[in-house]
């Protein structure tokens, strides 16, 4: 079903904020996350642990969730389709995999909160820890691909979309035809 | 040498830049894009087969591989493994 341009709008506002939001909250995670693998100080430590469990519950998976729901409503309330154009396949795919590694990566985050919100944790257990810095960089870097795919839009169809295409030609091509003929017709 | 077809860029986001007398070859953008992929995949999973598939904790801490014994009992570490 194809949304009114007035919808249209509307979720595209929405997609954007969700989608460029998630790249934001994970560039602020990306900060905290780069503390707690670089500080040796027992209160940064504790303090970015916990930051990233709140901001990673409270801010990216939901944002994460919100971009992938709001590229699927696009998708399909639109002609792009969801399986017609390379550029709308791949960044599904990855946006899916982005949300599957963020889910998994969640449990090691709340993991990490759960340690530093113990008053018991000494400092030598906080810089044990680690970070989820690999994670949050390629995480980073997949976003941006997606990103510079959905604004570049580059050419390419894929076999589905192509036959749909050509269906839609002939459907047209019947109607005006079968316009032609009622005109014609005394 | 003709050039290749362009596209009319509207702006206003919609569908307007669809694709017109496109074939239903992949294009030369996606090849090599999931071939990068692929070379970038194979670098990460072989040298996990080479270490026993681990993916768990410390794997990329900078502050050793596994977490201090003296912590919690009853603190387990999630399966997914950090990085």
């Amino acid at each position: 079903m194809i949304m009114p341009p007035r919808l249209r709008k509307f979720a595209l506002a929405a997609h954007v904020t969700s989608s460029v939001g998630w790249i934001g909250a994970v560039a602020g995670y990306i900060a905290l996350d780069v503390a707690a693998a670089t500080s040796r100080d027992a209160q940064t430590l504790r303090a970015a642990y916990l930051a990233m469990g709140l901001i990673a519950w409270y801010v990216i998976v939901p944002l994460a969730l919100a971009s992938l729901l709001t590229g699927l409503v696009m998708s399909l309330g639109t002609k792009w389709g969801l399986f017609r154009h390379y550029w709308v396949l791949i960044s599904l795919l990855l946006t899916i995999v982005a949300t599957a590694v963020l889910l998994v990566e969640t449990q090691t985050i709340g993991y990490f909160a759960n340690i530093a919100a113990d008053p018991t944790t000494s400092g030598d257990d906080l810089r044990s820890l680690g970070s989820t810095l690999v994670h949050s960089v390629g995480g980073t870097v997949v976003l941006i691909v997606i990103l510079v795919l959905n604004v570049y839009k580059p050419r390419g169809m894929t076999r589905y979309g192509w036959r749909k295409q050509q269906e839609q030609r002939r459907a047209l091509q019947r109607s005006k035809q079968d316009e032609q003929r009622t005109v014609s017709q005394p | 040498m003709t050039d290749p077809p362009t596209y009319t860029d509207t702006g206003d986001d919609t569908y307007e830049r669809f694709d017109r007398g496109s074939t239903t070859g992949m294009p030369r953008w996606v090849k090599v894009s999931a071939t990068i992929v692929g070379v970038l995949a194979l670098l990460v999973v072989v040298p996990m087969l080479f270490s026993g598939g681990a993916h768990g904790p410390g794997r990329h801490s900078l502050g050793g591989d596994t977490p201090s014994a003296s912590l919690a009992e009853g603190q387990v570490l999630p399966e997914g493994g950090r990085g």
